[in-house]
């Protein structure tokens, strides 16, 4: 079998996730085949030919295929999917945006946001939030998949470099218009639709050296800024930032917890989270009771090396 | 101009989702269902279009078992004008789902087809979308500003890292993010009125689509327990235990 | 802040399933088209709005309060708003006649909505309960010129209500009213006087209030036939709606009270105010009294409705709370574990859910009795609703009170600081058990005047039926244990009536000596009853009752194990009659 893989990339990089449905699109078994469309994406052609794994890299470079509209990408996918099985991509902004239209046009079901691979045409996929994991098969003639990136580690990059092969956009009666684009607007995210959270407690000391360690972090992380009601409570940090039973409930992808010690109304406003970490200097304080990951040390110290850690 | 806005009855967001003891799937016998959140979102914006004077009729259109009317009544009740009940005991996927709004879009004429982006129980995000591809109508996902006008519709889309403005010409698709608007309490007069506003019903076969699955679900089952917490000594091991769990 | 959830699987069991309304409102005229799944609706988006735009303003009105700044009253940060969202949303004539822009739905749905409001902010549910109050009895009693000039707005929410009844000497005893009303030549009258406990009598959420003040005439007789009731605004209305000169209608200060902080609660000067006599002169007190049954039912819901508040946070807080170990776990878990925990929280449920079944019965009847086609069914309402209204008034706010001490103690030292909310419900339900009739004056009604009522009628009518109850109950294997606990408080009480109400015995004291546990036994029995009830229905149902109706059953058991006997002491104990009462002298207090 033969896949084909559409790249979500800015023209000049891949995304991450490009890398990480890469990994699933091996696991399906066969030859897997890199799409990338935009216009002047060389460089993001490039880039997916040094992944480990891929046999051949198409390039459709045309100002039509600019800010990956939906419209002119599903119909160049579509032109390209006679000669596939599987037609993949990763289930980011740009891919949830275009493949159910691809496989639409094509006729067939798509399995949404697979988190594993069993086999071929069978996957598993978190529905209700991920509450539930539900094992699918597809039964029709091609297999249409989005991807979880957080789901696959990314392909490496490998000793090869794969061909890289033109493509033309497809013309159409395309009545979509790009108006314009704000991209990686400063603005932190929300607190409560966050993915990311990073929340300070009493131990901070005072204001200046909660806006001193928090921010930073948080802005590396692109993450929303919490505190617990000790923290508000002291005036350290807006009393709209304040998570836990009082203040807002929150359920991030990650909530980073930075001397608090855990008591049982702050707990109950973010336990929900994925995953959860902890640094305290007591090491019997409850907030490790729920953290997956705990540091016991002096935070004043701790974050700045986890700072460092992620540069 | 019309505007036809698809709505689903779901387990409702606050209500915890158990899976079935047999894995065939999960338990919605005494759970709270109600209108998906984000078609709410899509009602409340077709409905505010209708109050500024640009929409002339809000038509709620729903998919599903007699009780599916609930999610039509809360569109009736926000301030849609009447409802089609495609009903139907079949579970539908979103292709098909996508293929009897086809014929209903065919039928009723809307200049726009306001969605919300997934339903919250099976997290598809696929019907605005191939609603758009049948049609070959264009299409602005997750928006979260809608501007319309006579022949156009300008929408704000969230995208990764930012936004994203695209300006579509009618009849469009577009389908709802959170931050788009927040829903009106339902006036008591109009939870009222929403019970005499018209609702008609239909069946798949009346509109000839083949509703057959294309997907086999094998098993449903519980999601892996959360693991016991551990200690790390050190900050680097700690970004690498997150970079390997897919937190960062 | 704690959350609230609408208890709508209650509710819509009680609708549907074990009173049946859709069949009741099918004959009274003007509900025909209330169906159960319209009720079922409309109580769904009211609890949504309770708790997404009341509840939210609950802990955060009770730490600011009302204030009164240059004679003007502030509400909390956010009631304002909250209250145009109310008003707008239409909620203000949910049960108002249509011919004046309401809904005219019937008061079986209005109290349930009523209890989310009680339970999801007390004070604030208490601006349109005293509206609605207000403009009952202006529907009532007042002149068609005064309905038609004041209904629409009262109806609509755009002017609030407030009763002035009580003074500073003149409290459970309105025979004392000093407050005066003179006749003007322009056919209104001019009123004078001050009123103390004034709920609602001053916001600035609504640009009128509507003041219904008791006040005696010039020529009036002495004590209660003397009383006539005044309408004073707070703004003059002209003949064109449009709101004229300020009325001397004062606020003199706020009560500085334990709870329902947000509530402004005034003393009001009525500084030769303009007012309009609705009804007959010297009948002020009846008009009062026609709305009276409506507004203790609404009182005695407050406490169902805190008890619930209280109940839902205890419970999650229970489940969640890791503490202890219980007797024979391995190792420390949730203290819902502990049997000490659970008979707490199975002491406020066990209450809660059968005071709401009592509150939809006791409104199904009032409906009954305002609607009924049939002069003997209003009749026979008209009675039930008498008898039980003191019982409902009482007993939900006594027992509701109790149920949040119980759900603050689940939380321990949580419960008695702020952050969990569970204070709160203790100091706000505190009132009910005051406010509308004390509690004792309830138990004296019920005693005195009820019991006697048509010759006894209501009360064999109410025994007949859990007699009737108790009959079916014994048949059903999974009711029996129910109806032998419910049987035997049922003789209890029978006995203990007969002694009250036949006078055989020759203690003159007796009567008011027994009063108050006397209504407490008696809504035990009551209580009982339901239980008996819902456990039928919900045999009945099978294999379709939900796991929520399921669990009732062994609800029921509990009750009647744990907390019905309470009914043979209180038994015993009004046999001790008077004597233990009056022996010391008043001088050895």
């Amino acid at each position: 079998m033969t896949t084909l893989l559409i790249a979500d990339h800015n023209n000049t990089s891949l995304a991450d996730a490009t890398s990480r449905a890469l990994t699933a699109a091996l696991q399906l078994g066969g030859d897997v085949h890199v799409l990338v469309a935009g216009a002047n994406d060389r460089a993001a052609a490039d880039a997916a030919a040094k992944l480990d794994g891929v046999k051949k890299v198409l390039l459709a470079d045309d100002p039509a295929l600019d800010h990956q509209l939906a419209e002119p990408i599903a119909a160049l996918v579509v032109s390209l999917a006679g000669d596939y099985d599987a037609i993949v991509a990763p289930a980011t902004g740009n891919g949830k945006n275009i493949l159910p239209r691809v496989a639409a046009l094509l006729d067939v079901a798509q399995v949404s946001e697979i988190t594993k691979v069993i086999s071929s045409d069978t996957f598993e996929r978190p529905i209700y939030a991920g509450n539930a994991i539900a094992e699918v098969r597809s039964t029709d003639r091609k297999t249409v998949l989005t991807v979880r990136g957080s789901a696959f580690a990314p392909a490496p990059q490998g000793a090869a470099t794969a061909p890289i092969e033109p493509v033309a956009a497809v013309a159409g009666d395309y009545r979509s218009f790009f108006v314009g684009e704000a991209l990686a607007s400063s603005d932190r995210p929300e607190l409560t639709s966050a993915k990311v959270i990073v929340s300070g407690g009493r131990a901070l000391g005072s204001a200046a050296k909660f806006n001193e360690v928090i921010l930073p972090l948080a802005d590396r992380l692109g993450a929303a800024v919490g505190a617990s009601r000790a923290a508000v409570d002291a005036g350290y940090a807006p009393n709209d930032d304040q998570v836990g039973q009082t203040g807002k409930i929150v359920a991030p992808d990650l909530y980073i917890a930075l001397g608090i010690s855990g008591a049982i109304q702050h707990l109950a406003g973010m336990k929900n989270s994925k995953i959860i970490v902890a640094v305290n200097k007591d090491e019997d304080a409850p907030i490790f009771q729920v953290a997956d990951y705990g540091i016991v040390g002096d935070l004043f110290q701790v974050v700045p090396e986890i700072e460092k850690a992620l540069n | 101009m019309k505007i036809l806005v698809p709505v689903k009855l779901v387990i409702d967001s606050n209500a915890k989702a158990r899976v079935k003891p047999d894995q065939s799937g999960v338990d919605l016998a005494n759970v709270k269902l109600s209108i998906n959140p984000f078609d709410e979102i899509s009602v409340e914006e077709a409905v505010r279009l209708k109050e500024a004077g640009k929409v002339s009729e809000v038509v709620a259109v729903t998919i599903g078992v007699a009780k599916a009317q609930d999610a039509l009544r809360a569109a009736l009740a926000i301030g849609a004008d009447r409802g089609i009940l495609i009903q139907t005991d079949e579970m539908v996927e979103p292709l098909a789902i996508a293929k009897l709004l086809a014929k209903v879009a065919e039928a009723e004429q809307p200049g726009v087809v306001i969605l919300g982006k997934q339903a919250i129980d099976d997290d598809s995000n696929q019907t605005g979308q191939m609603l758009g591809a049948l049609l070959g109508w264009p299409q602005a996902t997750f928006a979260s500003k809608v501007d319309l006008s006579a022949e156009a519709v300008e929408v704000t889309r969230e995208v990764d890292g930012g936004h994203q403005t695209l300006k579509l010409t009618l009849p469009a698709i577009v389908t709802t993010d959170l931050r788009l608007n927040e829903p009106r309490y339902p006036s008591l007069p109009n939870i009222m009125k929403a019970k005499k506003k018209p609702i008609e019903t239909k069946a798949p076969a009346d509109y000839g689509v083949d509703v057959t699955p294309r997907l086999k679900l094998l098993k449903v089952g519980e999601p892996p327990a959360r693991s016991a917490g551990i200690k790390v000594k050190t900050a680097g091991e700690l970004v690498e235990k997150l970079k390997s769990a897919g937190a960062l | 802040m704690p959350d609230y959830t609408a208890p709508l699987d209650d509710m819509t069991f009680l609708l549907q399933d074990v009173f049946d309304v859709e069949k009741t409102f099918a004959v009274l005229p003007g509900y025909e088209e209330v169906s159960a799944e319209l009720a079922a609706s409309v109580l769904e988006e009211a609890g949504r709005f309770c708790a997404g735009v009341l509840r939210p303003i609950n802990q955060s009105g009770d730490e600011e309060g009302s204030r009164l700044d240059n004679g003007v009253v502030h509400t909390p940060k956010g009631f304002k708003e909250a209250y145009k969202a109310f008003v707008d949303g239409g909620w203000s004539g949910l049960s108002s006649p249509t011919e004046y822009g309401g809904q005219g739905l019937p008061r079986t749905v209005q109290i349930l909505v009523d209890e989310m409001l009680s339970a999801s902010n007390l004070s604030f549910g208490l601006f349109p309960g005293l509206s609605r109050g207000a403009a009952e009895a202006i529907e009532a009693h007042a002149s068609q010129a005064l309905k038609d000039q004041y209904l629409p707005k009262m109806v609509a929410g755009a002017w609030t209500g407030a009763m002035g009844l009580t003074e500073g000497t003149a409290g459970s005893d309105l025979s004392l009213v000093k407050a005066t009303a003179k006749p003007r030549d322009d056919g209104s009258y001019t009123v004078t006087g001050s009123k103390i406990f004034i709920s609602s009598g001053d916001h600035d959420m609504a640009e009128n209030v509507i003041h219904l003040v008791l006040a005696r005439l010039p020529d009036a007789p002495p004590g209660t036939k003397g009383i006539s009731l005044f309408l004073c605004p707070k703004y003059l209305v002209n003949d064109d709606g449009s709101l004229g000169a300020r009325n001397a209608v004062n606020v003199g200060s706020l009560e500085h009270k334990m709870g329902i902080h947000a509530q402004p609660t005034c003393v009001m000067n009525y500084d030769d105010c303009q007012g309009w006599l609705v009804g007959e002169a010297n009948r002020g007190l009846n008009a009062m009294f026609t709305m009276m049954n409506a507004e203790r039912l609404f009182v005695g819901v407050q406490g169902l409705g805190l008890a619930d508040a209280s109940y839902q946070t205890a419970a999650n807080y229970a489940k969640e709370r890791k503490q202890g170990r219980a007797p024979g776990a391995k190792e420390s878990g949730m203290i819902i574990a502990h049997p000490d925990v659970r008979k707490m929280l199975l002491t406020m449920l066990s209450f809660t859910e059968a005071a709401r079944a009592l509150t939809v019965f006791a409104a199904l009847e009032m409906d009954k009795e305002t609607a009924h086609p049939d002069p003997e069914v209003r009749k026979r309402a008209a009675g039930l609703v008498a008898l039980l209204t003191p019982v409902i008034k009482a007993g939900f706010t006594d027992f509701g009170f109790e149920a949040t001490v119980l759900g603050q103690q689940v939380l321990g030292g949580h419960g008695y600081i702020r952050e969990w909310g569970q204070e709160q419900f203790v100091r706000d339900a505190r009132i009910a058990m005051i406010y509308e009739g004390t509690n004792g004056i309830q138990a004296q009604d019920l005693v005195v005047r009820k019991l006697g009522l048509d010759g006894g009628a209501p009360v064999r009518t109410f025994l007949a039926m859990v007699t009737e109850t108790i009959a079916e109950g014994r048949q059903v294997a999974a009711a029996r244990d129910t109806a032998a606990a419910l049987d035997e408080a049922l003789e209890a009480l029978e006995s203990v009536t007969t002694r009250l109400t036949t006078g055989t015995n020759a203690d003159p004291l007796e009567q008011n000596a027994a009063a108050t546990d006397y209504l407490r036994m008696f809504a035990l029995v009551t209580f009982g009853w339901l239980w008996l009830r819902m456990t039928l229905v919900v045999v009945a149902k099978g294999d379709a009752a939900t796991p929520h109706e399921k669990r009732k059953i062994e609800i029921a058991r509990f009750f009647s194990s744990r907390i019905l006997p309470q009914s043979l002491s209180l038994g015993s104990q009004i046999c001790s009659g008077s004597a233990p009462l009056m022996a010391i002298a008043s001088e050895a207090f």
